[in-house]
């Protein structure tokens, strides 16, 4: 009061005011160099040229209130007078900080949002003293805290700390390890070809046991996929070892496929056996025949499955039916092979095909092999007649 | 009764990190049992300060070292967020595979400072270290040190402090001329080493060792020297060139402000050549302190004399006369001090402490000379490590008889 009193008798000592409303509502009017102590103030006084009038004041944030307000000013009114010395800094400093913990607590509050660095770090330190070395309890009590934290809850950060910690960290490199190495192991089973045949063998099996009438269609579903893989095996430069075995699969996946279809009433223990054989045995010759000879090969397979099923299936009341030959044409079909023979003629081709595959190198005549392979079967069927 | 609200909880999470962090890491993670809102609230603090104080003590070394590690590793397991400071100071871990663990996981947390005093063992700091490009400053002590061969430093290094660590002379100035901003060298505990350091920006170098020689190449912007040499019991390990090792040392340091130096150091600069004046002034030089000068030694005087009228600006000067006789020379003439200084001036000197004096002529004539040359001096303590009480009285007899320039002079003599 004394100031503003000296102010008038002075006129020429002009000093300026800041208006500031305080949150619950208090309009205040602060010497300028006090309030431009604290930075939020001088932004806004800057930036939006608030504060010169008691119409326009300054709104202080919502966690200084009259009270907190007056506290801080003291300590602004203090510390912005330029001629002190650290000590004496510091000693105002040590007296200020004695108030009990709530106003304490709220005088932290206020001068954070007044972005009064220095007072921040004072009052925080005050705290930290509070807080240091007491009980849990004892700091509860102090600043009114809710033990709201179960019994076990409360264990469990020591528990962690004291208990758990390596053996969570040996889980989680365990967790690791076993990852990488399953990514390993199904990196190799994609390359030996097992894993990828496993899968669309089941998927066509259940297409197969479960849609008779569809079955042909399927097939042709499947050949066709089979077909477009093997063009896109050959169109691309890349890794064609992969596409190869890929392709190869497939057609092994075929003659499961076939074989499977043709004997669609027969025991199911066998559909499990044929696709696997078919399946190594295909893994270990994926490597050496050409992709041009497998096309061939592929197709006059296909060719000669397709008749075998077709007919087959087509006999629903287990008919007899010329089974033809057709591949060589100068060969003809004579007899009735019924529907086991056509089953066993299947698996007995199929086996052969693979044994006289296994023999096949590079550059022999694949088309001379395979005309072979159906004089065999062809007496092979004879032979089971006559059984 | 009112309704007792919380004071505390809900202030905001800066605030809260601010007080945490002026707890111990101890009773900032017990804070955890407080509430459910304080469950967490320490885990995001980026400044970790470990050492044995954070376990229970126990007589058995084995428990203490036992727990401390399962306490730093689960701290940082439950830690979120990056940590900016990691402090390890305790003599119980010594050589342990969780401390490669810790590193690790700092090297993906953008550690910046990372200090790690261990007791003594070789402790082999792992690779990932050489990973933590963000560092600022790194303290290591009782380690082995072997940077890998693709690496070029720490980019944003400015404190670089080194105890006892085992390490190449290449690697290590290698690392120096790899941190370009490092404002900081501290580098103790190291034998034999020839060091040659180039750092643009250092400020304060901080050496102590047996080193065989110093080259400060390129260190423009010095303003702190401590320098302690120890030596073999054979001198010819200093290389006796030509060059006056005073200017090799001390010719490029131009903004020095404080030079210290240990055991063998004067006598090191004192080795070579001299050319007679020194080829910069030390402008800001204000402080020096020499210890164990052997005033027997007329070279050794001679850069007391060369760095004391090179430094306008001195202020205060603590000289102790070194006890180890190792070299018994011939007490050379004392007219040293009667050419070339005698209408010398130090015009700020204020304080002059001498220890270990033992009444030699020449370490009598220097304070004569201090005396004599100092107008605003105003304390000279001097301090004597003679037994035999009639030498000693015989001493003060002598210092109480120089003439004094400065009015305000107190000579004070104080027993050890």
């Amino acid at each position: 009061m004394s100031e503003s009193d000296l102010d008038m008798m002075k006129p020429e000592t002009m000093q300026s005011y800041i208006w500031l409303q305080t949150s619950d509502g208090s309009l205040q009017q602060v010497e300028q160099e006090v309030a431009m102590f604290c930075p939020m103030i001088c932004q806004e006084v800057i930036h939006k040229g608030l504060g010169s009038s008691e119409s326009h004041p300054i709104s202080l944030p919502q966690r200084v209130n009259t009270a907190m307000f007056s506290l801080v000013l003291d300590y602004c009114r203090f510390h912005q007078v330029p001629g002190r010395s650290n000590k004496e800094r510091k000693s105002y400093d040590e007296k200020f900080m004695r108030m009990d913990t709530k106003r304490l607590c709220e005088l932290t509050s206020a001068a954070d949002s007044l972005q009064l660095k220095t007072l921040v770090d004072i009052t925080s330190r005050a705290l930290a003293r509070i807080i240091e070395g007491k009980t849990p309890e004892e700091i509860r009590d102090i600043f009114h805290l809710p033990d709201d934290l179960t019994e076990e809850e409360k264990l469990e950060p020591l528990k962690n700390t004291m208990d758990d910690p390596r053996i969570r960290l040996l889980n989680r490199l365990y967790a690791k390890k076993r990852k990488e190495l399953k990514e390993r192991e199904r990196l190799k089973n994609v390359e030996m070809g097992e894993h990828v045949d496993e899968r669309s063998v089941d998927d066509l099996l259940t297409f197969i046991n479960g849609r008779d009438p569809k079955m042909s269609k399927g097939k042709k579903k499947s050949k066709k996929k089979k077909d477009q893989k093997i063009d896109s095996s050959n169109d691309k430069e890349g890794p064609e070892d992969f596409h190869d075995k890929e392709s190869h699969d497939l057609h092994s996946k075929q003659q499961g496929v076939e074989e499977t279809g043709s004997r669609e009433r027969e025991v199911p223990e066998d559909d499990i056996f044929m696709p696997k054989v078919a399946g190594s045995e295909d893994g270990d010759i994926d490597d050496e025949i050409d992709p041009a000879m497998k096309e061939m090969l592929d197709r006059e397979v296909e060719d000669f499955a397709r008749r075998l099923n077709s007919n087959w299936v087509c006999s629903l009341g287990q008919e007899r039916r010329p089974v033809h030959f057709s591949i060589n044409s100068n060969r003809t079909t004579r007899q009735h092979i019924g529907n086991d023979i056509s089953f066993f003629g299947c698996i007995i081709f199929a086996s052969i095909v693979m044994l006289r595959w296994t023999d096949v190198g590079y550059g022999l005549d694949v088309k001379v092999n395979l005309q072979d392979t159906i004089d065999e079967l062809q007496w092979l069927t004879q032979f089971w007649l006559v059984i | 009764m009112g309704e007792s609200l919380d004071l505390i909880s809900d202030l905001p999470q800066s605030i809260l990190e601010n007080i945490l962090t002026r707890l111990s890491l101890r009773d900032a993670i017990r804070t955890s049992v407080l509430s459910t809102k304080w469950r967490y609230k320490w885990s995001t603090l980026t400044d970790l300060t470990f050492d044995e104080k954070c376990v229970a003590p126990s007589t058995e070394r084995a428990v203490v070292e036992t727990n401390l590690v399962r306490f730093i590793t689960g701290v940082l397991l439950l830690h979120q967020g990056p940590i900016h400071k990691f402090h390890l100071s305790t003599s119980f871990l010594q050589c342990r595979p969780d401390i490669d663990q810790w590193l690790l996981f700092l090297s993906r947390n953008d550690i910046k400072e990372l200090v790690l005093e261990l007791g003594e063992g070789e402790f082999r700091v792992p690779s990932c270290l050489f990973n933590c490009l963000k560092l600022t400053r790194l303290e290591l002590c009782h380690c082995e040190f072997d940077p890998p061969k693709s690496f070029n430093g720490f980019a944003s290094l400015k404190s670089l402090n080194l105890h006892q660590i085992l390490v190449s002379p290449e690697a290590i100035e290698s690392l120096i001329s790899g941190c370009p901003v490092l404002e900081f060298l501290s580098l103790s505990y190291f034998d034999s080493l020839v060091l040659s350091i180039s750092a643009p920006n250092l400020m304060y170098l901080y050496l102590d060792g047996e080193f065989k020689d110093i080259f400060l190449v390129n260190t423009p912007k010095l303003v702190a020297i401590s320098v302690s040499m120890y030596m073999h019991e054979d001198v010819a390990d200093f290389e006796q060139s030509s060059d006056y090792n005073l200017v090799k040392f001390l010719g490029g340091v131009p903004l020095l402000e404080k030079l210290v130096g240990y055991i063998y150091f004067t006598k090191y600069l004192s080795i070579g050549d001299d050319p007679g004046r020194l080829p910069i002034t030390y402008i800001h030089l204000k402080t020096i302190e020499l210890y164990q000068v052997s005033f027997e030694d007329a070279n050794e005087v001679l850069v007391l004399l060369r760095l004391v009228t090179h430094s306008p600006n001195l202020k205060e000067l603590k000289v102790s006369a070194s006890p180890i006789q190792l070299f018994p020379l011939e007490e050379e003439s004392f007219d040293l001090f009667e050419r070339d200084y005698f209408d010398y001036k130090l015009p700020r000197l204020e304080t002059v402490r001498m220890t270990d004096v033992s009444g030699i002529r020449n370490e009598l004539e220097f304070i004569r000379f201090l005396m004599g040359t100092s107008p605003v001096l105003e304390t000279v303590i001097v301090t004597s490590s003679l037994s035999d009480k009639e030498a000693r009285m015989d001493m003060v007899v002598e210092l109480l008889r120089f003439p004094r320039v400065s009015p305000r002079a107190q000579l004070l003599f104080l027993q050890d």
